[in-house]
């Protein structure tokens, strides 16, 4: 029987339980035990999902004691593999974690592959530009993984045993979190949007003219990397590796070539619509519908259309 | 008070050349670029030198040996001292190995608070300096936009975490992570230093001071290995073919209305 231990990030409840998704795609569900590390105290997004339940009342941040819990977990069960989202939390916790319990890990995963029987880790590198198969050399695997890219509940229920536990070296935690302020300028988080207008190069003199067709379709905008390094939108609705991974069922892309790293943020989109000049660019390999042609054109001519025909 | 910022020196994303034999990252050669998010954290320390001179501000970074002279750039910036640890035998290191060397030689230095970035554009895993706050003992907190109130032993330390700012109230030392969000703005050279010489503030060291096993760095001593890289392909599908005119975004309309996106 193999054993995982995922941390449940509170913070990221989806993609916390993604992470059971990629246990699945490693272990068949009969020969797989999976414990939960939960810092929060709420178990309900948890139950039957896992099989144990390892509720523990550090606070989120306390890296050190939640690296040091995980080291005596791992003394007591021998973990075949250690998970964490590639959340703000697990991006910290996770490379602690290895250097402590002295094992390799793999950042921000985004495919499992088995090939001849060996199991390859595979994640982009250089912003997305190849992607890389990696190893880990030693018995226990570790991996973060990246948001919105596995499934959620892969594995039929399972009935979950609900421990608390405690982290037994404990160590004073220095630091303390003393404010947390939303921020003012709140944008919609991509990755739940059903429909995304999205900019790229070819629209960039003209990028906020695209809100206006997004509104037409109730959908939200969100831009490529180039556009957000030429400081005309923010990072928040970056598409792509070193942006968001974004599912919507609609995503209209406008002048965008599509680079490895833009097309490695599109997963399980129903429809693609590329508007491009070159009937070439990467991403109309994968669009339903291309349309060759000057973006902001076609912007123009779409929101006159549906207004004519709303009006009429 | 001493702050150690520790940079990297990046191939821009842009124009980066790989080894796809080997499967490692050509650094020699090639245009190297300060990382964005560890320029925020030279910035903060110069804007703490700017306010307390006697404030003693390191640079460490780890790469082929023509990043010294990037380094010297760094050094005309009234940076006080700039170490480049620079060894063949750790070309290829993953980050469990080069966290593994950088907090060998930070364990030989005083010091108050390491201050770096917290991602890198080439690898961008971000391990690195978690890993070497693990190494050293130290809290360590990412994505750090601003620091304030600082006193001799404690700073506020504010935290980007996407929909909100964190701050944290920490006590020295410990490991801060810039983020290129930070709207901290590393200075410009100072005409009359762009040739200051500053070559005695400037070490290089290798493995003959830092004395690792072989088989304990580079790609020997990694965990993880590269089994191969590749350029992802995608399957080409059926698709509509239009052209931006009248009849075409008419037939998008009705593709979306058929669609039920456009009611």
């Amino acid at each position: 029987m193999k054993r995982v231990l995922i941390y449940f990030d509170h913070e990221q409840i989806e993609n916390s339980l993604e992470l059971i998704g990629v246990a699945a795609r490693i272990y068949p569900q009969d020969e797989c035990i999976i414990d939960a590390l939960n810092t929060s105290n709420k178990n309900e997004d948890l139950v039957d999902k896992v099989n144990t339940i390892m509720n523990c009342t550090l606070d989120a941040y306390d890296y050190i004691n939640i690296t040091t819990l995980i080291k005596e977990l791992h003394a007591k069960y021998h973990y075949q593999c250690i998970l964490f989202p590639s959340s703000k939390h697990g991006r910290i916790i996770a490379p602690r974690v290895a250097m402590r319990l002295h094992l390799g890990l793999v950042a921000d995963i985004t495919d499992i592959q088995i090939n001849n029987g060996k199991l390859e880790i595979i994640r982009p590198a250089y912003g997305g530009k190849i992607m890389a198969s990696i190893e880990c050399i030693k018995d226990t695997l570790m991996m973060s993984v990246r948001q919105n890219v596995f499934k959620v509940n892969a594995y039929p229920i399972r009935t979950s045993k609900i421990e608390n536990i405690e982290v037994m070296d404990y160590r004073p935690n220095p630091i303390k979190l003393v404010s947390k302020v939303e921020k003012k300028d709140l944008v919609q988080d991509i990755r739940q949007s059903e429909i995304l207008v999205s900019g790229g190069y070819g629209i960039v003199e003209n990028f906020n003219q695209i809100y206006e067709l997004a509104g037409l379709l109730n959908a939200h905008v969100s831009a490529s990397r180039k556009i957000v390094d030429h400081g005309v939108a923010s990072r928040k609705i970056q598409v792509g590796q070193s942006g968001k991974t974004v599912s919507p069922k609609l995503y209209i892309a406008l002048g965008i070539s599509g680079s490895t790293q833009h097309i490695e943020g599109l997963r399980n989109i129903e429809t693609i619509i590329s508007v491009n000049t070159s009937e070439y660019a990467p991403l109309n390999s994968i669009a339903d519908v291309v349309v060759l042609g000057d973006a902001l054109d076609f912007t123009h001519r779409l929101i006159d259309k549906i207004n004519k025909e709303r009006k009429g | 008070m001493k702050l150690i910022c520790l940079v990297k020196f990046v191939p821009d994303v842009d124009n980066f050349k790989y080894d796809f034999e080997k499967n490692v990252l050509i650094r020699e050669n090639t245009d190297l670029v300060l990382n964005p998010d560890d320029a925020k954290a030279i910035a903060f320390a110069l804007k703490m030198k700017a306010l307390n001179p006697e404030i003693i501000v390191e640079i460490l970074s780890m790469g082929p040996k023509n990043v010294a002279a990037k380094l010297e750039d760094l050094l005309r910036l009234k940076i006080d001292k700039a170490t480049l640890i620079s060894d063949s035998m750790y070309v290829g290191s993953d980050t469990y190995v080069t966290s593994q060397i950088l907090a060998k030689h930070i364990n030989s230095l005083e010091y108050d608070c390491i201050l770096t970035g917290t991602h890198s554009l080439d690898g961008d895993t971000a391990h690195v300096p978690s890993q070497i706050a693990e190494l050293l003992s130290l809290v360590q907190l990412s994505n750090v936009v601003e620091v304030n109130h600082f006193s001799q032993k404690r700073f506020n330390v504010c935290v980007d975490s996407e929909n909100f700012i964190e701050t944290y109230e920490v006590s020295l030392p410990i490991v801060l992570s810039f983020s290129k969000e930070s709207k901290l703005k590393l200075p410009y050279i100072k005409f009359e230093d762009i040739d200051r010489d500053v070559q005695d503030k400037l070490h290089v060291i290798d493995n003959t001071i830092l004395n690792f096993d072989k088989k304990n760095v580079g790609l020997e001593g990694s965990l993880t290995k590269v089994m191969r890289s590749f350029v992802k392909q995608f399957t080409k599908k059926e698709k509509l073919i239009i052209q931006c005119d009248e009849e075409g975004v008419s037939s998008v309309y009705r593709f979306l209305k058929h669609l039920g996106y456009i009611k």
